[in-house]
């Protein structure tokens, strides 16, 4: 469904015209129109329409519209400082917690603004869970890390145990751990700790797992191991990972969108999303140079 | 491996860098004298030196006069009896006089044991606000003022305890006389709180961003992620804050003599005025105490106590420390 005006038709409209009522602060799947056309998968899970992210009066994003896909990886690229990991935190509102940090712009989450009045943080990032660059457990023994989730958001489970079973399994971890869940998680290694993390966010049973630069500090062997992870996990989840490795991108992800950021006539330096496409097609034939230049090591 | 003597300098071609250096002769010895390094590591080692003998001087003249007090009185009776009565009778007489230091403890443990209920919530509140709520600004005004409060004289405080808690206190409890343990331990307590929140939030805030985001992203709230991952993270440097509260608690001496009297009595009740181990060091030392007097040597009685169980708090405290550490 394609409509040109979309700030113009409220819900009441809609009523009007005999569609089904909405929940309030719905705004329908955003499909772009002429003048900031939507790209990305069609069934758009998350859909960023005129996103821009501003830290205090710094600009650091703008005009980023997107639809990323349900039960694939997107993986985001570009250059250092072009706004991957800003527009990243945008989608589970982890901006919050950045002082003066605004979002100006539509970040829909299967058609719902989660920057909308009525929308409770809590569920957002129950929904959209997150693993970061550095590995961050808890000093809490590995079950408590993985059980952490379910417990602060109340979820109703019939049995931890079991959850937390699962969840490690889901990330490839219970063989390695299942003699030792109630030792400080400190003890484990750099990449058995990532792959704690993701157990920690696949425990709230979330549809999308951000994941910003998961494999940066790890080594070759533990990186494959995290790959071949989100491509067991892409069956389940929706995953948007950001990326500085172009190999690691094309290996894992269907989709790729590049960002970059060029200064304007005053000097100040604004990222905006440059291409977005499948993987295949932007490692392959680029439309843009500018991707072109970047993913053949030309610049950046 | 063998060194091959026919190479000429330089990298060789073959990959291999070992080369023997064949140009002038090169001195790698001292070349100047530094004398200012071996002043100032002289000065040092004298600074390092000169505490560890005053420390050492100073335990050994509180412990040497011990030997002369323990041929008096039983170690049993000091440690175990229930009544103290060293203050009154013959000067010169062991005999006519309690030697039982319980009652002079239970003081000590009554007072600091309030002190703590009033300082733990306060103070970690106080760090938890501070380190988690309060916006950069609040925290750079509330800080310097809480660390006043560290800095008033505690003759104020014990002055303040007197003159106004116990009246305010004596509106709900039935105080018979001036003193009484209650007003002198929370006044106690308030002056610890910012010996426990100052600490307390130093290692609350030296807790990663990152365990906080984690958290975060998990969907907790932020009291949650104080209460389940920043407190059990700051955990080793919450117990430090906690015990150097408890040692300064013992070992306050102006609080509890003003506060809680100078009469030794063997009691929980903390309505009741009781004397504290530093209160009757206090009396004694300030008042009449000929040396060679059996009063004279149950100061060093009492003084060697008070270091003994400073010192066994540290030590617990050291362990604990070491327990909760975490490295991040
Ligand atoms: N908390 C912040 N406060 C102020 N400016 C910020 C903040 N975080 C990011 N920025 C700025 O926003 C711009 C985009 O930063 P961002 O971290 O999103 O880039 P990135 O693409 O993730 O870079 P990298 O690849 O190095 O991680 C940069 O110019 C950065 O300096
Ligand atoms: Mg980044």
């Amino acid at each position: 469904m394609t409509r040109a005006e979309h700030d113009t038709v409220t819900p009441a409209d809609k009523d009007a015209t005999g569609e089904i009522a909405q929940p309030p602060g719905h705004v329908e799947v955003w499909r772009g129109n002429e003048h900031s056309p939507v790209e990305g998968a069609p069934d758009g899970v998350i859909t960023l329409k005129d996103l821009e992210v501003y830290y205090g009066d710094f600009r650091a994003v703008t005009d980023v519209n997107v639809q990323f896909g349900s039960k694939e990886i997107t993986a985001l690229i570009g250059p250092s400082g072009c706004g991957k990991s800003t527009v990243l935190r945008c989608l589970n509102r982890m901006n919050d917690l950045v002082p003066g940090a605004r979002v100006v712009g539509t970040v829909a989450y299967h058609g719902v603004d989660i920057y909308g009045p009525d929308v409770d943080v809590i569920e957002v990032r129950r929904r959209v869970g997150m693993v970061f660059q550095k590995p961050n457990p808890f000093p809490k023994s590995i079950y408590d890390n993985v059980a952490y989730g379910p417990r602060v958001t109340g979820m109703k489970v019939d049995s931890m145990d079991e959850l937390v079973e699962r969840a490690l399994r889901g990330a490839a971890l219970w063989d390695e751990v299942k003699d030792k869940l109630k030792q400080n998680a400190f003890g484990l290694s750099g990449g058995q700790q990532q792959r704690l993390c993701i157990a920690r966010a696949i425990a709230t049973s979330p549809e999308v797992i951000l994941m910003d630069e998961p494999c940066s500090a790890l080594d070759p062997i533990a990186t494959a191991k995290i790959e071949d992870l989100m491509a067991e996990l892409a069956k389940t989840y929706t995953i948007i990972i950001v990326t500085h490795n172009m190999q690691q991108a094309a290996r894992v992800s269907q989709r790729t969108g590049f960002f970059t950021a060029e200064a304007d006539e005053m000097g100040h330096r604004t990222g905006r999303l440059v291409e977005f496409d499948t993987t295949e097609h932007i490692f392959g034939n680029p439309s843009d140079e500018r991707t072109e230049a970047y993913i053949t090591g030309r610049f950046g | 491996m063998t060194v091959r003597q026919t190479r000429r300098s330089g990298p060789s071609a073959s990959g291999d860098h070992f080369v023997l250096w064949q140009g002038p002769s090169v001195d790698l010895t001292q070349q100047r004298r530094r004398m200012g390094e071996r002043v100032i590591k002289a000065f040092l080692v004298g600074a390092a030196l000169l505490s560890v003998v005053v420390t050492v001087g100073i335990v050994v003249s509180l412990f040497a006069p011990l030997t002369e007090f323990f041929s008096h009185v039983g170690i049993g009776e000091f440690l175990f009896g229930t009544e103290w009565t060293v203050g009154f009778g013959n000067k010169a007489s062991w005999d006519d006089k309690s030697w039982g230091v319980l009652p002079l403890v239970t003081a000590t443990f009554v007072m600091t044991a309030i002190a703590l209920l009033v300082a733990v919530p306060l103070g970690l509140g106080a760090a938890a606000f501070l380190s988690e709520y309060a916006s950069p600004r609040a925290r750079k005004i509330l800080k310097p003022i809480l660390e006043i409060l560290a800095g008033i004289p505690t003759v104020a405080f014990g002055f303040i305890a007197l003159t106004v808690v116990t009246p305010l206190l004596g509106n709900i409890f039935q105080f018979n006389g001036i003193f009484n343990m209650l007003a002198p331990g929370i006044v106690m307590g308030f002056m610890i709180v910012p010996t426990v929140a100052s600490l307390s939030e130093d290692a609350m805030s030296a807790v990663p961003l990152a365990l906080r985001q984690g958290s975060y992203a998990l969907g907790a709230n932020r009291m949650k992620t104080t209460v389940r991952v920043v407190f059990p993270a700051a955990l080793s440097g919450i117990v430090a804050a906690i015990v150097l509260g408890i040692s300064r608690a013992v070992g306050e001496t102006m609080i509890v003599t003003i506060g809680a009297g100078l009469q030794p009595k063997m009691t929980l009740d903390p309505t009741q005025g009781a004397q504290a181990m530093t209160g009757f060091i206090a009396q004694i030392a300030s008042g009449d105490a000929p040396e060679g007097s059996p009063v004279y040597y149950s100061l060093f009685a009492v003084g060697s106590l008070l270091f003994l169980l400073t010192l066994l708090i540290n030590m617990i405290s050291i362990r604990l420390v070491r327990k909760y550490r975490q490295a991040y």
